[in-house]
């Protein structure tokens, strides 16, 4: 057979020999094969931050232990931190993003299969990264925010920080990629019919989440640089030594952290509000305001960051206001559990495995959130952060909330992604261990705090009640780990064994349940028609119309989704240029002589030519529009090389404060300056790249209907690059001058 | 001088304040005398709380004395009235072929709404508002005229007018995000943002009690000024954004895909 119909290579297509044995999982785009590598990996991870979770609990078991030394304890619980939130929670939580996106809004994958590939395999290469820190004189040892000045060289000298600060940054650049890709899905691949009203909780709370994470990763990201930038070239950004600010790390850090806990939150509330109303067969109580106060959480998260500093002294009235703010986000999130406890009441419950982990996800939640509140009242703050009390509080939210409602999940979508159901019996088992393990480990540490016992300390002495908790705490945790077993152990013989699931095993009424077990790999035979919030159980009904009339009308076509990405991206590298410019702004307030050394006037001439460059790209794409084929050439290798000018500029600057003796090290006024104009010629010279990339289209004839697509994304970016240059020159340039 | 007599005494309408409170309330009053309804309360409110903003102790203090209680005059005058006097008008019916604004109109009002809060705290503006009454006025109009520019793509009374409703969040959000960067700088800043707040001339015979009673040293009034800017102001718009979803949800019942089914909630 030599000619294959159209038919049958669409038929065939997923049988290809590409997609076949390892290669085919190391190769693939399909969004699908991407969350099952996300959630294995993830699970890869919780092992090892697992069994250094045991390591931890061995060596405090009891007082005045030896089992770890001093400094391998330090390195133990930084990795354990590390890596249980940036590779084992975000990941998973992204990996199951992955897997269910798509399907619940009837599409075929993500928006960019292949960014999404890249964002996945920059998570194992950054753990690895992470990892190998190990093998290069020592793991980091700072903790999982590595405060300033501890993470500075001369109290963390081996690399392992510098190991810590490039796995972060890959992990970072990784995440906001998955987070502009979920974005672009979600707003461009929604099936007909699918409006945002109308979208799955899940959904519509990860929706939430990739905004988090694209406003609050670079923040950590530009962070991790001036880190790096001390570390390895000598600056003082975070060292009161060479005049600058610790509490300005403390700031960054919790600027992006205190979203992190929302992050990491935010998703599980999502899996919960689609396990709890099929387990008890009832609508969700009040969607509305479970989606809207999952944006009221979203807001408040980023004004509430100082609560995590309380003990730093910020001052009564910057106490007070964030006491307030923080109170406040137990509004809304309280609001989702009368919503939750509501959906369940007077329902047919079913308490198969996943409801009950969401069951005792929702009381293990109020617990860590009554704590939390108890911490935004600064006084008691002042008496229990840095202790076990502290520990208790976020393990219940992290593990009895998040992990919980990660399980229920597992159990709920398993089905879905294998075609079996994990085993009942032994989802009990695994389930009672979990409950009583981890209560064990942690409850007693909320005495252990209040007793005064700090965490991140080797050892302890012999205080009356204090060896007695700590040895129950450590029981708690292998009871723990021998429940992970069981899951483990569940999952590899359910995978084999386990009763074929169906496609709807729990009559379930969300897109993903209308599609094969496993999916087909395009997803869909026929994406069914969306009538409501619950697409299938609305098509039982026997009023449903048959044919798709019900369409709303008023529906707009999506926007481009190259153009939602690019528009995504600059709202990221916004935030990243905002704290570079911050930084500046906050070394550089109070003197204008260390700015004298610069030449505002030549450089003017060279912003000049910048500005050009975004007219001649305009006029590019008029061209292009026109049809113009010649002048859309040449007005693109003039923007090119105004660009390359302006780079030639920044370097003739550069090298005249070189002559003069001001690097980067000399002060902070040169730290700030190299880092911010640095990197801003840095994304000049990528928007170079992809400006060649384009023009090289266009030179050959692209044959997909020429450039005009990538065009006009590249052209919102190379705007952006330009429009940071006139602010960075405003504050640099014309302030030194005025 | 107490706290109460402070509250008391310190009031000072002058004739002008007043004398615009009317002609505003009976403008309103002639203009939509066919269409008097429950909005006419919230236009009140909003002619009660300019009145407040500029006679009370507010206001005195807001002229020369406390950066926090001009920054208080700021937020009653930006995000209180221009909002409310948009409520406070008749819903007009929406056009028959809505003129779709363009992007640049939006930014522009925008920028009026973020714009306010950074010009008027540039060090040389700040200063001359609070030392001379011309340019208090000019100040005051220009915070009323800039807040309903800002406001309008959100509340305007012709609903063709206003911007879709996730494009809305995203206008507001910006701005929570423009005020927040404003804020904290000024209130972890060491220098001044205010120099005619360090020392005032006392004519009131009201320091002592501000600085002694109420606590309030010129560094604690910039940093407590510098919070208002921020907490409340983004809370205003996180609520702003909230009341857009909920408007957003709401239109889902008026055109509910298929009357048959029970509500899909």
């Amino acid at each position: 057979m030599t000619v294959a119909s159209p038919d049958r290579v669409v038929a065939h297509a997923p049988s290809d020999p590409a997609e076949e044995g390892v290669f085919g999982w190391v190769a693939t785009v399909d969004h699908k094969r991407i969350g099952t590598l996300y959630l294995l990996t993830s699970l890869f991870f919780f092992g090892i931050a697992g069994v250094e979770a045991l390591l931890i609990r061995v060596q405090l078991a009891r007082p005045n232990a030896h089992f770890l030394s001093a400094d391998a304890f330090n390195q133990i619980f930084t990795m354990h931190g590390t890596t249980m939130i940036f590779l084992v929670v975000m990941p998973t939580l992204v990996g199951l993003a992955n897997y269910l996106v798509p399907l619940m809004i009837g599409a075929r994958d993500m928006a960019f299969p292949r960014l999404n590939a890249l964002s996945y395999w920059l998570f194992p290469f950054g753990g690895l990264l992470l990892h190998f820190s190990l093998l290069a004189g020592g793991a980091p040892s700072a903790g999982w925010f590595s405060y300033a000045p501890l993470s500075e060289t001369p109290y963390s000298s081996t690399s392992g920080t510098d190991y810590w600060v490039l796995a972060l940054l890959l992990l970072g650049i990784g995440s906001v990629g998955g987070a502009i890709n979920l974005i672009a899905t979600v707003i461009t691949l929604r099936a007909p019919g699918l409006s945002i009203r109308r979208l799955p909780l899940f959904v519509w709370m990860t929706f939430v989440t990739a905004i988090l994470i694209l406003l609050a990763l670079p923040v950590l990201n530009a962070s991790l640089v001036m880190l790096l930038v001390d570390r390895r070239l000598g600056a003082h950004f975070f060292q009161a030594n060479g005049g600058g600010s610790p509490i300005l790390w403390e700031h960054f850090f919790w600027t992006f952290g205190h979203p992190e806990v929302y992050i990491m939150a935010l998703p599980a509330f999502g899996i919960v509000s689609e396990v709890i109303p099929v387990f008890s067969r009832k609508p969700i109580f009040g969607y509305e305001f479970v989606a809207g106060s999952t944006v009221a959480i979203g807001i408040l998260s980023f004004g509430v960051w100082a609560h995590h500093m309380f003990a730093a002294g910020l001052g009564h009235r910057a106490d007070l206001a964030f006491a307030i703010g923080s109170m406040a986000i137990a509004v809304p999130t309280g609001v989702k559990i009368f919503n939750w406890i509501a959906t369940m009441w007077g329902g047919a419950i079913r308490f198969e495995t996943a409801m009950l982990f969401a069951t005792a996800f929702l009381i293990q939640f109020v617990v860590g959130g009554l704590s939390g509140i108890t911490f935004a009242a600064a006084p008691i703050d002042w008496q229990v952060t840095d202790t076990y009390y502290l520990v208790a509080h976020f393990h219940y939210v992290l593990f009895g909330g998040t992990a919980f409602a990660v399980l229920a999940g597992i159990y709920y979508w398993f089905p879905k992604m294998t075609g079996r159901l994990l085993d009942e019996r032994l989802g009990r088992v695994h389930f009672w261990l979990t409950v009583i393990g981890f209560n064990l480990t942690f409850f007693v540490q909320h005495f252990l705090g209040i007793m005064g016992m700090p965490r991140r300390v080797f050892t302890y002495p012999d205080l009356p009640g204090w060896g007695a908790l700590n040895l129950a705490s450590t029981v708690g945790a292998f009871i723990l780990g021998l429940s992970v077993l069981v899951f483990a152990w569940n999952m590899a013989i359910s995978l084999r064994r386990g009763a074929v699931a169906g496609d709807n095993p729990w009559d379930a009424w969300t897109l993903e349940w209308a599609t094969t077990s496993p999916p087909h790999p395009l997803n869909f035979e026929r994406v069914p028609p969306v009538l409501g919030r619950r697409p299938l159980w609305e098509l039982s009904l026997p009023q449903a119309p048959r044919r798709s009339a019900a369409i709303p009308t008023s529906e707009q076509a999506p926007p481009d989704k190259s153009v939602v990405a690019v528009w995504a991206f600059v709202v990221s590298e916004t935030g990243f240029f905002v704290v570079l410019i911050l930084s500046y702004v906050f070394f550089n307030l109070s003197t204008k002589a260390a700015a004298a050394a610069l030449d505002a006037r030549t450089t003017g001439l060279f912003t000049a030519c910048l500005l050009a460059s975004s007219l001649t790209l305009v006029l590019a794409e008029r061209s292009l529009a026109r049809g113009g084929h010649r002048a859309f050439r040449a007005w693109m290798v003039s923007t090119v090389l105004l660009g390359c000018v302006f780079l030639a500029g920044q370097a003739r600057e550069y090298l005249k404060l070189f002559d003069g003796g001001i690097a980067v090290s000399s002060s902070l006024f040169a730290s700030t300056f190299f880092t911010l104009t640095g990197f801003h010629g840095l994304h000049v010279a990528l928007g170079l790249v992809a400006l060649g990339v384009v023009a090289g289209l266009g030179f050959a004839g692209s044959p997909r209907g020429g450039p005009g697509h990538a065009l006009k994304a590249v052209g919102i970016y190379w705007h952006f690059v330009d429009a940071v240059w006139v602010v960075v020159f405003s504050i640099v340039y014309l302030r030194s001058v005025l | 001088m107490t706290t109460e007599q402070l509250l008391l005494s310190t009031w000072s309408a002058g004739l002008v304040v007043p004398l615009l409170c009317l002609l505003a309330i009976a403008g309103y009053a002639l203009r939509f005398r066919r269409r008097l309804g429950a909005r006419a309360a919230l236009f009140v409110l909003a002619v009660v709380l300019f009145f407040v903003a500029l006679a009370s102790p507010i206001g005195a203090l807001a002229r020369g004395y406390l950066f926090s209680a001009h920054m208080l005059q700021h937020l009653l005058l930006m995000l209180a009235v221009p909002p409310l006097v948009l409520i406070g008008l008749p819903r007009e019916p929406s056009a028959a072929s809505p003129r779709r604004a363009g992007a640049a109109e939006y930014v522009g009002s925008w920028l009026a709404g973020v714009g306010a809060m950074w010009i008027w705290h540039a060090p040389l503006l700040c200063d001359a508002a609070a030392s001379s009454t011309a340019v208090q006025w000019l100040q005051t109009g220009s915070l009323l005229v800039m807040g309903l520019a800002f406001w309008r793509p959100v509340l305007a009374p012709r609903v063709s007018d206003r911007l879709p409703a996730f494009s809305a969040m995203v206008y507001l959000f910006a701005a929570c995000v423009g005020c927040t960067i404003l804020g904290i700088t000024v209130t972890l800043s060491p220098v001044e943002v205010c120099r005619a707040y360090m020392h005032p001339v006392d004519s009131l015979g009201v320091l002592p009690l501000l600085r002694g009673g109420w606590g309030l040293s010129s560094k604690a009034d910039q940093e407590l000024g510098g919070l208002l800017m921020w907490v409340p102001t983004c809370l205003v718009y996180g609520a702003a954004i909230l009341a857009t979803l909920g408007r957003y949800y709401g239109e889902e019942h008026a055109a509910s895909a298929f009357p048959g089914a029970p509500s899909a909630r």
